[in-house]
């Protein structure tokens, strides 16, 4: 990517859409869009002619759909994709689907232009739109495959008590990341994950019931009064901040309805200081790929109060964001690519009490 | 504060109301191909992608009532339900895009939304059995769904012997502060036992609360919390439920997916591997071969086209002018060698005006489907209240239409349609006696002839009857006894184009009081065209309406006449024949003239610029022109030529003549006045008087 400016082309069967997201984007005065398409056939052709930087996409077309022609897009054109994408069940599976095939990232379509919230939508759209600009396509040939050999969860799980607390935050270039991570962990996997995953309402029950599908471990979306177990993975729902909390007969999580942190709600800065002063130096703390710096001061907190802090390395990241900022501030105590993560999970919360201590006293 | 400023957000509403516009029209097909084909995957689809789109763009635009609609209609589009439906969904799609087009327009007048309740009922009644509903007034009942916390504390309290009781209160609606009524209830409760649960979470109970939910240990018996729970004006019912086992993990509140919800996503995902793998095949081939249809289109205000058009007009006149003045460069100069030069350049320029013009008509023109679409839902509607299977077929949709006039051409078009379903086809129990297919069939047809469009109109039912459509001509007195007996074929059946005849045994809803056919006639006039009617009795009637192709330039035929300039659409002359004043007749009060075999009826153009008095020549121009299948011949002074010619219209204030249709400025600077023809025959039809006949 040179100075000038991000070349866009907008794909979508509405000529709403065709009309209002290049607006959106007129907004920023580094990005121009140079074409709209109305169906796949016709995006690809005009990538062909127009070699735009980035790709809004629509999935739900006629002729060719989104997802063939991302497909297509992929294998043939290799320019980023961010997905616009429907507030609907089906909607938010498809969305996943397209993550999976290698798209960038996605927005919610836009609603209701009279309202101030179009803003934030706005901004994402901008936002996501340069970054995929600069990112472009990642190289990494393992984009998962869109089919998984059904996995064997343990039978019965036991409502055991987790050994250790396993925070995770992430953001651009998560749900690849995070299904890649926690399908490698074990059924029988003796800690409690609790994550944040930046995305919008409506996207991450679907999103849970996706990576559930394909994890030994259980994954879910949080509700306020879920218990921390061992094995289960719980991702906070959109537009909602999660914490944890110690109670009497268990460790719950808590959801409320605070303003933004970071800009972000969920933030995993919130997520992180509740796990440092809850759970002290039984907490893992792991920030993966995304942009920004939500997340790195509350990594800190975790290592200020005797936890492990982990991050994941530039070469895996698709943007190597929040885990920079926190190894510059000096709050990463391991930097692990993202094959070597779940090893270092299952190492961590497998380890003798000793092992443990000496885990965490390396600084 | 807006995202958009107003403008443009209101300018973005009026895409909306454009597009939508489109949407409804294709979900409309989309609905009448779903009731043919109620299984097919493909059709199911579409349908739901056109609901899809108009949902996200209602949702856009902050029609919030429409978008929810659409969601709720998107939902049940499934094959398996329309499968199911019998027919119904699609019956739903119908009426849903009816209710739809409502809404659209009270958003644009600002009206308020009409309710659609009926509809969202007939979205629900689709997918569940219809329930009886709630004779029983209010029965409390606990959903006791707790969280994972509260479920283990009860389970705890269990093991250590406790007695747990679930209790549901039911919040009086008319409690005006909620929240309070639940603190009071908490205090009540914990002074009986341990409050283990509490439904809804505190934190985010909202003024929606109408029933809470507790689970308390307590070694009261349960009708103390009967008692002590039941606050008059407060809390209206109490539910008291003891747990008996720790089963609580069965209800647990949308912890898992309901088995609805997994279907919902099984299907959707079972469809879109589908689509992937068939259809991939088939769109790639698409893609290569038809663009036609779905190419990238640009939306431009028709007044900037107009502008365009207005300027190309005004280069044409400039043309004749260049023209005129090398015509006159060529008579002074006969030998320079410019006039080559001369003579080239004004060729090219031509040519390219030429082009040019063209392609800003080209700009104008759309193809006549979208006329021909709306005739499905029309025809079907009409076929359905009128109790006769008729089955539409179009052709020639892509036959390309200046957009204006299309517009002004829906109107009498549907009139014909309707018509020939109403009176033309016959009922299926006619048409089986007559030894005719059980279903008539209604064709539309459109093609170039020349400059002109052609939009046929064809049944297969049972013709006009000549002999009772005259009969009630004359019986109304619209045609004299005599008239009547010299009509011919065509002109009879031109009568039915004649305000307040209809040769219907009944009047309908759909048509009938003669009321519309005539309006097919002014507008086709309007529009400078014609039209033309076959019949035969028992096979059925085709109406013919011929229209120019554009309203902004015409061929024409200039000639002189009085003294003074005119032109007539070239469209409408047939021949031009010399004669002399003796072969002019007259009979009764008209002037007539053999043509060959044919009979013609005068008219003395003169007339248009003399008032009195005519005079007579020896030798006389005849210009033949043919209106709704009558030709008249026009005495004309003289030819001046053949001319393209750029209509400005008239200003109504400016013309008091219905003669005149407009006009246009030629080359050298003079106007031309365009002549209204069938206002011209009806009015001059008459024999004028003579210079002889006054003197003598």
């Amino acid at each position: 990517m040179s100075g000038s400016k991000v070349r866009t082309l907008v794909i979508d069967d509405s000529a709403l859409m065709r009309k209002l997201i290049p607006r959106i984007l007129a907004r920023d005065a580094d990005i121009e869009v140079v074409g709209t398409a109305m169906d796949g056939s016709f995006g690809l052709k005009k990538i062909e002619e127009l070699k735009p930087d980035v790709v809004t996409l629509d999935l739900e077309m006629p002729r060719m759909d989104g997802m063939e022609a991302l497909r297509q897009i992929m294998r043939t054109h290799r320019v980023p994709v961010v997905v616009v994408s429907a507030h609907t069940q089906s909607g938010a599976s498809a969305t996943f689907k397209a993550l999976a095939l290698g798209a960038f990232d996605f927005v919610p379509k836009p609603f209701d232009a009279a309202q101030a919230h179009m803003e934030g939508i706005g901004d994402q759209l901008i936002g996501k739109v340069k970054l995929a600009a600069k990112t472009g396509v990642s190289s990494r040939k393992d984009v998962i495959a869109a089919e998984k050999p059904k996995v064997q969860k343990p039978a019965q799980r036991q409502k055991r008590p987790p050994n250790r607390v396993i925070a995770i935050g992430t953001s651009t270039g998560g749900p690849n990341a995070l299904q890649d991570l926690l399908s490698q962990l074990p059924g029988d996997f003796p800690g409690s994950l609790v994550i944040v995953q930046h995305m919008p309402e409506g996207f991450t029950e679907m999103f849970a019931r996706r990576l559930n599908e394909c994890c030994a471990i259980d994954v879910k979306e949080a509700q306020s009064g879920d218990m921390l177990i061992a094995g289960r993975a719980l991702i906070c729902p959109g537009n909602r901040h999660i914490r944890v909390r110690h109670m009497p007969l268990g460790d719950v999580i808590v959801l409320t309805d605070e303003d933004k942190v970071n800009g972000h709600r969920p933030s995993v800065d919130v997520l992180f200081h509740s796990v440092a002063s809850e759970f002290g130096s039984s907490a893992i703390g792991l920030l993966m790929t995304g942009m920004g710096e939500d997340g790195a001061e509350g990594l800190g907190r975790i290592k200020e109060y005797g936890g492990l802090t982990v991050v994941q390395d530039e070469l895996s990241c698709v943007v190597f964001g929040m885990p920079k900022i926190a190894i510059e501030r000096g709050y990463a105590m391991r930097v692990v690519s993202l094959d070597a993560l779940a090893n270092l999970l299952v190492r961590h919360c497998c380890a003798s009490a000793k092992e443990w201590a000496q885990a965490i006293a390396q600084v | 504060m807006s995202f958009f400023s107003e403008d443009r957000s209101s300018e973005l509403k009026e895409l909306f109301f454009e597009t939508s516009a489109e949407l409804l029209q294709a979900l409309n097909e989309q609905g009448l191909k779903l009731e043919q084909q109620p299984t097919d995957s493909e059709t199911v689809r579409e349908v739901r992608r056109t609901v899809h789109t108009l949902k996200g763009d209602a949702a856009a635009c902050g029609f919030q009532e429409l978008s929810g609609l659409a969601h709720e209609l998107e939902d049940v589009l499934t094959v398996e339900i329309s499968a199911a439906s019998n027919g119904k969904l699609a019956e739903i799609v119908l009426s849903a895009n009816d209710v739809f087009t409502s809404m659209l327009s009270a958003y644009r007048e600002g009206h308020s939304i009409p309710s659609p309740a009926a509809l969202r009922d007939s979205i629900r009644l689709i997918v569940s059995r219809p329930e009886p509903r709630h004779i029983v007034p209010y029965k409390l009942t606990g959903h006791f769904a707790w969280n994972e916390y509260e479920q283990m504390a009860i389970k705890q309290a269990k093991e250590e012997g406790q007695q747990v009781f679930q209790i549901a209160l039911a919040v009086d609606p008319a409690c005006p502060m909620k929240t309070a009524a639940m603190q009071l209830v908490r205090n009540v409760l914990a002074q009986l036992g341990q409050v283990l649960a509490v439904f809804p979470d505190p934190s985010t109970a909202s003024d929606q609360l109408d029933v809470i939910e507790f689970a308390v240990a307590s070694a009261q018996p349960a009708d103390i919390f009967q008692k002590k729970c039941y606050i008059p004006s407060v809390i209206l019912d109490v539910l008291v439920e003891a747990v008996v086992e720790t089963s609580a993990q069965t209800n647990q509140r949308s912890a898992q997916p309901t088995p609805g919800d997994e279907l919902n996503d099984v299907l959707d995902l079972g469809g879109d591997e589908h689509a992937s793998s068939t259809e991939s095949v088939a769109t790639e081939k698409e893609v290569l071969g038809s663009s036609s249809s779905a190419s990238n289109k640009l939306r431009v205000d028709s007044e900037r086209i107009d502008s365009v058009l207005n300027l190309v007009g005004e280069l044409v006149i400039g043309k004749s002018m260049l023209m005129q003045s090398v015509g006159e460069f060529d008579k002074r100069y006969a030998k320079d060698p410019l006039r080559a030069k001369f003579a080239d350049a004004m060729a090219f320029q031509a040519r390219v005006l030429n082009d040019l013009q063209k392609s800003v008509m080209r700009i104008r023109m759309v193809p006549v489907d979208q006329l021909f679409r709306r005739f499905p839902r029309i025809v079907r509607d009409v076929a359905k209240s009128c109790g006769k299977e008729v089955v539409l077929e179009t052709a020639g949709e892509e036959t390309d239409l200046d957009k204006s006039i299309l517009d002004v051409l829906a109107e009498p078009l549907s009139h014909l349609v309707r018509n020939s379903v109403d009176h033309g086809i016959e009922t299926p129990e006619e048409r089986i006696a007559a030894g005719k297919a059980r279903q008539g069939t209604i064709r539309l047809n459109a093609y170039h002839q020349g400059n002109q469009i052609v939009i046929e109109c064809r049944d297969d039912g049972r013709g006009i009857d000549r002999y009772k459509l005259v009969s009630r001509a004359v019986e109304k007195g619209i045609v004299s006894f005599e008239d009547a007996e010299r009509l011919s074929d065509s002109e009879a059946l031109h009568l039915v184009f004649h305000p307040g005849l209809s040769t219907a045994d009944r009047v309908t809803e759909i048509s009938g009081r003669g009321v519309g056919m005539d309006v097919v006639r002014a507008v086709v006039d309007r529009l400078k065209g014609s039209t033309f009617i076959e019949s035969k009795p028992g096979v059925g009637t085709t109406f013919f309406l011929k229209i120019p192709l554009t309203l902004a330039i015409i061929k024409a035929l200039m000639f002189r006449a009085g003294g003074r300039l005119y032109a007539l659409p070239l469209s409408s002359v047939v021949e031009i024949a010399r004669t002399t004043e003796s072969e002019v007749h007259r009979v009764e009060q008209h002037e007539v003239m053999q043509l060959r075999n044919e009979v013609l009826t005068i008219i003395r153009m003169e007339q248009l610029a003399i008032r009195g008095p005519l005079t007579r020549r020896k030798k006389i121009f005849i210009v033949v022109v043919s209106i709704a299948e009558r030709k008249f011949g026009l005495i004309v002074d003289r030819l001046v030529g053949e001319e393209e010619l750029v209509i400005k219209a008239l200003d109504d204030h400016l013309v008091a003549t219905e003669f005149v249709s407009g006009a246009s400025i030629l080359g050298d600077g003079s106007v031309v006045l365009i002549l209204n023809l069938s206002a011209v025959v009806a009015k001059l039809g008459k024999a004028p008087a003579f210079e002889e006949a006054v003197t003598a």
